[in-house]
């Protein structure tokens, strides 16, 4: 099982890699072809990517979700996922371009960490380890999506301004736009929706909710981040390049909740 | 609005430094840490409990109420123009209020925290396998029937599991197990697991006669009634004693195998002995001794009322409700609406 985990791990990586050379070839030619192979490739690194969440699973008897390797690995698999769902529906090869390079930068660093399968420690234990950890996932991909498609927005919005004309592969702004607030919304209610679960975890683990450790106060920092954006951006009609930017700090934010604070900072989640 | 975006951008600023700066420490760590004039500062501006110092629970507050400003001026317009809408499109918007829910969510939910704050009770309570204690003053009292450290071959930790018993005044008493993650409940109060080390008898004696027994757990300390300024503090105990390859003091296994204890003897405040001893061995000066024996796993255990739970428990609730609302809701309409018309 344990070969089954590296051999589908180090394919998926492979894959990951060879999607966002396809992707940005197709940036740099406009070629179709290398679109549709780029998107072979993420799907079929997804697939890959899933037996070796699986088999760790079953190797390690647990859900292979508690330290900073399957973590990565995990975070990876979601923006995959999220990516995959919005190309579905919004059938822009683009996308691909700059989202690929963000999944393969992901799982690159799950592969930096260390694959040792640990036992899980008392508080670990628990049903709600599943909930928090999928929410944060889905959350983190959704929001992996919105910077890869702010980082299109920009692009787009920068070639604009210097005058080069456009080729028609990134889609109008209007509609990155619409496609950033749809990325965040999603992650915003799968992140409140983690910090709800982890909440109720804590408080049947050390009998408190809320206890102002760095990982709670910075998924707090984060979830303020993007509901001042979508607070901008329903109420005020905010879009644009603020908007972009916003999509860019809040993933940033992500970031250092889940990279600085586990390495950075010491607190409950200290889980390495 | 602008004031709520001023807010909550001072309190990300404010939840930023607090989880890079140290928490519920000393002035003198903060002068360390900063400087003596900067770290005076921070520390007498409440940085050192960021969390609950005045400025941000008043940052906090002005939140609330601007939040509940918003909520109770937003609503006449809101239910109108759903009015409208449903005369219009001949359905009730729900979409509309998802905003409005999720607002309304988060106001109940920090007035909840804040309540669970001031409300709730906490005690904590250690000891070992057969202790008894009070639970305050709640007029309950708290038994440690057993207390296990479930361990796996690799002597990782499984479980921590301690049996209590909780009796009242009048007799009644409920029984059962708390670990972690599965705290156990009674009278209202639940018991949580939270953390062990080691703990041992100290025998004080004078000459040969014993004076005095005392349970400490590891970093604390005992003095013989006679003679306060001898103070004997059991710094740690090695429950198996191995030397590593630098040469520090480890415990090879967490077995009973090798009990060895560290611990200092005080006079006048200056330390007089620093030694690593067996178990049973005595340690002393002059006429004094200590004799640390039976070494054994304490459990401290915390034991909570927090009434507010359940009121944070639908807050919670409500934003997700309102959230998908706004966000999942509105959109069908739209799409509903536009194919309608098309």
């Amino acid at each position: 099982m344990e070969n089954l985990e590296r051999i589908s791990f180090t394919v998926a990586l492979a894959a990951y890699f060879l999607s966002t050379l396809m992707y940005l070839a197709f940036a740099a030619t406009g070629n179709r072809r290398t679109a549709k192979i780029g998107r072979f490739c993420v799907a079929a690194g997804f697939v890959l990517h899933f037996i070796c969440i699986v088999s760790r699973g079953i190797a390690a008897g647990r859900l292979p979700l508690t330290n900073q390797y399957e973590f990565a690995s995990a975070f990876a698999w979601g923006i995959a996922l999220c990516f995959l769902i919005f190309t579905g529906i919004y059938q822009f090869d683009i996308l691909g371009s700059f989202i690929a390079p963000v999944i393969f930068l992901v799982i690159g660093y799950a592969s930096m960490q260390s694959k040792e399968i640990h036992a899980l420690m008392p508080a670990l234990q628990s049903g709600w380890l599943g909930f928090h950890v999928c929410m944060a996932i889905i959350s983190y991909g959704a929001f992996g999506v919105a910077f890869g498609v702010s980082g299109a927005y920009l692009y787009r919005d920068h070639s604009e301004k210097c005058g080069r004309a456009q080729n028609g592969r990134i889609p109008e702004l209007d509609v990155l736009d619409n496609i950033i607030y749809r990325a965040v919304a999603l992650g915003f209610l799968f992140l409140t929706l983690c910090m709800i679960t982890g909440a109720i975890w804590a408080n049947r683990a050390w009998g408190s909710y809320w206890s102002w450790d760095p990982k709670e106060t910075w998924s707090l920092i984060t979830w303020i981040i993007y509901a001042i954006y979508l607070h901008l951006r329903l109420n005020k009609g905010m879009n644009g390049r603020k908007s972009a930017f916003f999509a860019l700090i809040g993933f940033i934010s992500v970031l250092f909740t889940y990279i600085g604070v586990n390495t950075l900072l010491s607190g409950l989640h200290s889980y390495k | 609005m602008q004031l709520s975006f001023a807010v909550l951008g001072i309190l990300i600023a404010a939840c930023i430094a607090g989880s890079v700066m140290p928490q519920g420490v000393t002035l003198a760590a903060y002068m360390e840490l900063y400087g003596e004039k900067t770290g005076r500062m921070l520390f007498d501006l409440g940085f050192d409990h960021l969390f609950t110092c005045p400025w941000f629970v008043f940052l906090t507050a002005l939140l609330c109420f601007n939040l509940i400003f918003c909520s109770v001026s937003r609503l006449p317009a809101l239910i109108r123009a759903a009015a409208a809408r449903k005369e219009k499109a001949g359905y009730l918007s729900l979409g509309m209020f998802g905003s409005w829910i999720t607002h309304v969510g988060i106001l109940m939910m920090i007035i909840s925290f804040a309540c669970g704050q001031v409300f709730s009770t906490e005690y904590e309570i250690y000891g070992i396998a057969g202790s008894s204690q009070p639970i305050g003053d709640t007029g309950l009292v708290l038994s440690i029937d057993s207390f296990d450290v479930l361990m796996r071959e690799d002597f990782t930790v499984d479980q921590y599991v301690a049996g209590v018993t909780v009796s009242d005044a009048d007799g009644r008493s409920e029984s059962g197990t708390s670990s972690v993650n599965h705290p156990f409940s009674a009278f209202g109060y639940k018991i949580y697991q939270d953390s062990t080390g080691w703990a041992a008898f100290v025998d004080i004696l004078k000459g040969e006669e014993v004076q005095r027994e005392d349970l400490l757990c590891a970093g604390e300390y005992t003095w013989p009634d006679e003679m306060p300024g001898l103070v004997f503090l059991l710094n740690k105990v090695y429950p198996d004693l191995a030397v590593d390859s630098n040469g520090a003091y480890i415990s090879a296994t967490p077995l009973l195998n090798n009990p060895h204890f560290l611990y200092s003897i005080y006079y006048g405040g200056r330390v007089i002995d620093m030694n690593m001893a067996e178990f049973g061995s005595p340690v002393g000066v002059a006429d004094y001794h200590f004799i640390a024996r039976d070494p054994c796993e304490y459990t401290l255990l915390v034991i909570k009322h927090d009434p507010s739970e359940i009121f944070v428990l639908i807050s919670a609730l409500i934003i997700v409700a309102g959230l998908f609302i706004a966000f999942y809701i509105k959109p069908m309409e739209e799409r509903r609406g536009k194919s309608g018309t098309n």
